[in-house]
C-alpha cells in the first residue's frame, strides 16, 4: 500500500495550511513533487490515487495535472536523470554536442533509460540558465558549462553514489 | 559605471543572509512604508514610472490601482518566479544571491494592496532557490518582518513559496493562477482581469519578481529620483541577462540610456563576439520577441543608434524593429544558421502549447515540421510561404499571447532573412554541411575589426 512517511505527512499538512480553507487542491503540484521524490522518482497511479485521497479531490483531478506538466514522470525512471537542455540559447552553445556525447556514451536515445536502471536522459525546454550554456538538470541544482569532460565526471560522481 | 539599484549589494559577502543584509540597510522600505498610507504608496510607485520587468512593460502603478477592493473578500499579491522564457535568467540571479530584496519589496507591496497572504509561484526547476527563498522568509519572520502585526503596525503578513512544475505556460499571469490553483495551467479568457477575479476568484495583483524587487529601492530613493534614472518612459534601471555568443554573458544592470552597440562590445557588458566572430543577429528581449539582423539591431530605421530602453527596441514597429520584452538578450554570431534556431525555438513553443486554442495548438507543430524540413534540405519554397501563412493565423487568434509568442519569432525570421531560407531550399545537399553565412546582414560598423 502506498504511504507517506510521517515527516511527509506532516510536510503535507503543512502545505495545506498555506491555503484558506477548503483551497487544499492548491497542495496538488507541492504534493505531487514530494511524492515523485518519495516514490522512486516517478508517478505510478496508486500513488497518483493517494495523492488524491490526500487532497480529497478526485483522481482525475490528479492525473490530468501530472499528465500536463513535464517535471512529473508517469513512466519509470533511472536512478539518476539527466535533464539537457536542447533550447535556442544552449543550441547556440553546442547542447547538440552534449546530448549526442551522453547518448554515445550510456548508449541510451532520448527518453531511454540504460538496462541497469541507473541513467535516463531526458532532453528539456529552457531552463532559465542561458548565460551558463550548455547545462543540465541534475537533481536539485543545475550543472552548467557543460563539456565532454564534465559529462564524463559526473557519470562516474553518479557510478560512486551508486557503490 | 551605470548606477545600480539592484545589484549595488550583490557582492557583499553573505547578502544572502538576513543579518548582513540588514546591516546594509535592508527593510528600510518596510519601515518607511509602514508610516504611509497604501494609496500614497500607489502614487509613489506611478510617479516613479516603473514598468512590469515580466515582459509586457505595463506600468506598475496603474496596475495597482485597479485592484478591486470588496469588503471582506481578502486580496493576494502573486509574485511570478516562473521565469521561462528563453534567454531570461535573470529573476533566478536576485533570487539566488540576494533573496532579501524579493521578500522585502513583497511586503511593501503586500502592504499597500491589503494582501495579508502573498505566494512566490516559482518555475518547478529552482529546487534550490525556493530552499533559498524559504530560508529568507524564515529570517524576515524571526526578526518580525513577516507574521502577525508586523513590526507593530497592526498589519499581518505571510509568505509563501510555490513551485511550479515545467510549464512555461505558467508565466501567463492567468495560468500562474490556475497552476496555484493545483490545475493544469490553461490560461483564463480575459475579462474578468485578475485584479477583480483572480487567485480563488479574489482581486489578484501578479507581479514579476523584479517589479517587486525594483519597489524597494523606489521607496528608498524616492519616485522622483528614480524616475530621473533612464530616459523618456524608460525609468530607473533594468537587468538584463545576456547569452548567445558573446564574450561575457550574464546579468547586467543597465540605464536605459546605453545603445545596443556599447552593450555588446563594451567590456562592462557583454565584452563582443568571441573568436573574432562577426555579429550576425540579435533576439534583445528574450525568444518571443522579433530577431533584428545586425544592421537594423545596432541602427533604427531613421539612422539613430538604437539604444537600450523600451521605445528604442520597438523603434519601427515589427518593420524594422522588436521589443524590450523580459531583457532576455540573445546574440547570434556570423556561423548561426537562422534556420536552425527558429526550428529550436519553433520546437520549445509547441512543447510548451496548452493546447487550447486550436490555433496555437495545430499551428506550432506544424512550423516546426516545416522549419525541420527546410532545415534537413527537404523544404519546397512554398513552404516558406506556408509558413508566414500559419503565423499570421496564430497571431491575435488566441486567449493568452502564446500564440504572438510562438508566430513573431518565425515571422520576424523570414521577414528578415527570407533568402537564407530560400538557400536552404535551393541547395538541399550543401545546407546538411555548410552555413549560409554572414552575408548582407552585417553590422556594417563592427565587419572587419
Amino acid at each position: 500500500m502506498v504511504q507517506f512517511k510521517e515527516t511527509s505527512l506532516a510536510k503535507v499538512k503543512e502545505i495545506i495550511a498555506r491555503y484558506p480553507s477548503g483551497k487544499q487542491k492548491s497542495a496538488l503540484l507541492p504534493v505531487l513533487h514530494l511524492a515523485q521524490v518519495e516514490f522512486g522518482g516517478w508517478l505510478d497511479v496508486p500513488v497518483m490515487d493517494y495523492v488524491a485521497g490526500l487532497l480529497e479531490i478526485e483522481p482525475i483531478e490528479v492525473y490530468e495535472v501530472a499528465s500536463f506538466y513535464s517535471m512529473f514522470n508517469l513512466k519509470p525512471v533511472g536512478k539518476f536523470l539527466f535533464e539537457v537542455c536542447q533550447t535556442g540559447p544552449c543550441m547556440l552553445n553546442g547542447s547538440d554536442n552534449i546530448i549526442d556525447y551522453i547518448k554515445q556514451k550510456l548508449n541510451i536515445g532520448v527518453g531511454e533509460t540504460t538496462t541497469d536502471g541507473m541513467f535516463t536522459l531526458k532532453t528539456v525546454e529552457c531552463l532559465g540558465a542561458c548565460g551558463y550554456a550548455p547545462m543540465m538538470q541534475f537533481g536539485k541544482t543545475y550543472r552548467e558549462h557543460l563539456t565532454k569532460e564534465k559529462v564524463d565526471a559526473i557519470i562516474e560522481e553518479c557510478r560512486a553514489k551508486a557503490n | 559605471m551605470a548606477r545600480k539599484l539592484l545589484l549595488e549589494k550583490a557582492h557583499v559577502e553573505g547578502i544572502r543572509h538576513y543579518d548582513v543584509y540588514r546591516r546594509e540597510g535592508g527593510y528600510r522600505s518596510v519601515e518607511k512604508a509602514l508610516k504611509m498610507q497604501p494609496n500614497d504608496i500607489v502614487e509613489e510607485v506611478k510617479k516613479s514610472g516603473l514598468r512590469g520587468r515580466g515582459g509586457a512593460g505595463f506600468p506598475t502603478g496603474m496596475k495597482w490601482s485597479f485592484l478591486a477592493k470588496p469588503d471582506g473578500v481578502p486580496r493576494y499579491l502573486v509574485c511570478n518566479a516562473d521565469e521561462s522564457e528563453p534567454g531570461t535568467f535573470k529573476d533566478r540571479y536576485l533570487m539566488e544571491f540576494i533573496p532579501h530584496i524579493l521578500i522585502e519589496g513583497m511586503i511593501v507591496s503586500s502592504y499597500t494592496l491589503g494582501s495579508n497572504t502573498s505566494y512566490i509561484y516559482i518555475r518547478g526547476e529552482y529546487d534550490w532557490i525556493t530552499d533559498i527563498l524559504e530560508q529568507a522568509i524564515a529570517e524576515a519572520k524571526q526578526n518580525g518582518w513577516l507574521g502577525k502585526n508586523i513590526q507593530g503596525s497592526g498589519f499581518d503578513c505571510e509568505m509563501y513559496v510555490q513551485r511550479g512544475a515545467g510549464a512555461y505556460i505558467c508565466g501567463e499571469e492567468t495560468a500562474l493562477l490556475e497552476s496555484l490553483e493545483g490545475k493544469r495551467g490553461n490560461p483564463r479568457i480575459k475579462p474578468p482581469f485578475p485584479a477583480v477575479k483572480g487567485l480563488w476568484g479574489c482581486p489578484t495583483v501578479v507581479n514579476n519578481v523584479e517589479t517587486l524587487a525594483a519597489v524597494v529601492p523606489i521607496m528608498n530613493i524616492g519616485a522622483d529620483e528614480y524616475a530621473q534614472i533612464g530616459i523618456g518612459k524608460s525609468t530607473g534601471t533594468k537587468l538584463i541577462s545576456a547569452c548567445g555568443n558573446i564574450n561575457k554573458p550574464g546579468i547586467y544592470e543597465i540605464d536605459m540610456t546605453i545603445s545596443v552597440e556599447e552593450f555588446i562590445y563594451s567590456d562592462e557588458y557583454c565584452g563582443g563576439i568571441p573568436n573574432g566572430k562577426k555579429l550576425k543577429a540579435c533576439i534583445p528581449g528574450g525568444s518571443s520577441v522579433p530577431i533584428l539582423p545586425a544592421n537594423l539591431l545596432l541602427t533604427t530605421a531613421k539612422g539613430e543608434k538604437r539604444l537600450m530602453n523600451y521605445e528604442s527596441l520597438s523603434d519601427g514597429g515589427f518593420a524594422s524593429g522588436s521589443m524590450m520584452g523580459s531583457g532576455g538578450f540573445i546574440v547570434l554570431d556570423e556561423d548561426q544558421c537562422i534556420v536552425r534556431h527558429t526550428y529550436s525555438l519553433a520546437r520549445f513553443y509547441r512543447h510548451e502549447s496548452c493546447g487550447q486554442c486550436s490555433p496555437c495548438r495545430e499551428g506550432t507543430g506544424w512550423m516546426e515540421k516545416i522549419l525541420l524540413n527546410i532545415e534537413n534540405g527537404k523544404g519546397k519554397i512554398s513552404d516558406i510561404d506556408l509558413l508566414w501563412d500559419i503565423q499570421r493565423k496564430i497571431e491575435g487568434n488566441t486567449i493568452c499571447p502564446l500564440g504572438d509568442a510562438a508566430a513573431w519569432p518565425v515571422a520576424a525570421a523570414i521577414r528578415h532573412f527570407r533568402d537564407e531560407f530560400e538557400w536552404h531550399v535551393n541547395n538541399p545537399e550543401k545546407c546538411l554541411t555548410e552555413n549560409f553565412g554572414l552575408r548582407h546582414y552585417a553590422d556594417p560598423v563592427h565587419v572587419g575589426v
